[in-house]
């Protein structure tokens, strides 16, 4: 019960800031500038790998499911 | 037929709809399909948009309109539209030599392995100097210009390599000895300190 919560939970966080990350490089795709150009690099940029991140992160940290 | 930034934000809305859908609704991935699918939702498709992405902002990077965004190449912009035939960018510029679109980037790139990357890491010095630091006054390159640009279009063209002066002085052009834009040669460039002086094209 509680790893299953823990994997939402981290599922959660990781999904929030992947969608972060989408919005802020759709916006930086709005305006041909430098500033959309480092917006993407960095905060979108940053916040993909970070909930990527978190994701894969997820997968390999849990514990596997007891052996019967 | 839908351009490439609109099949990009397609993506975009798409792949924001499914995560945002695994991300309030995590029980889905408890079977063995909404593990996969979580995989492909959270990993591949953020990354795949990611790519094109950057993809998309390299070759924005590229354009005319993004160089002259900063004020500080407001003139440089300007000069491209003296009207005077020995003004070497602007006569590039106007009888389109160079892609209009690009024309910052398809001078000021470095025609050499990795030039184009050298190219966007001087950007984002740019970038830096712009809104951190402060540039320099007047700008000047980092390097005196090199005639491998020049020669990257002109090279091999019959009326460059036909010309008496550049026949004369093939060997010192082309082992970047002598520069192109050399005093009595080529030298009337951007200009900008005398561009309240000039003419300029107005296209139709």
């Amino acid at each position: 019960m509680t790893m299953g919560k823990t994997m939402d939970d981290r599922l959660r966080v990781s999904g929030i800031l992947i969608v972060l990350g989408l919005v802020v490089e759709a916006l930086s795709l709005v305006r041909i500038h430098p500033l959309g150009f480092l917006a993407f690099m960095f905060v979108g940029g940053g916040l993909l790998v970070l909930g990527v991140g978190i994701y894969l992160y997820s997968l390999v940290s849990l514990p596997s499911p007891p052996k019967e | 037929m839908p351009g490439p930034t609109t099949l990009l934000y397609c993506l975009i809305g798409l792949t924001i709809v499914l995560v945002a859908t695994i991300a309030f609704r995590p029980s889905l991935t408890a079977t063995r399909g909404g593990k996969q699918l979580a995989f492909v939702v959270l990993f591949l498709m953020p990354v795949a948009v990611a790519a094109m992405g950057a993809e998309a902002h390299m070759e924005r990077s590229k354009r005319t309109d993004f160089c002259l965004s900063c004020h500080i190449m407001e003139p440089y912009g300007k000069s491209l539209y003296i009207d005077d035939a020995m003004y070497v960018p602007a006569t590039h510029f106007q009888n389109a030599r160079i892609p209009r679109e690009e024309a910052c980037y398809t001078c000021h790139t470095d025609y050499v392995m990795y030039g184009g990357m050298r190219a966007k890491m001087r950007g984002l010095r740019h970038v830096y100097m712009q809104y951190v630091g402060h540039a320099a006054a007047p700008l000047h390159l980092y390097s005196p210009y090199n005639n491998r640009e020049c020669l990257h279009c002109h090279a091999e063209a019959r009326s460059f390599e036909e010309g008496a002066v550049h026949a004369a002085l093939m060997t010192s052009i082309t082992s970047n000895e002598l520069s192109c834009l050399s005093s009595g040669c080529h030298d009337n460039v951007h200009a900008i300190a005398h561009l309240s002086g000039l003419k300029f094209w107005e296209p139709k």
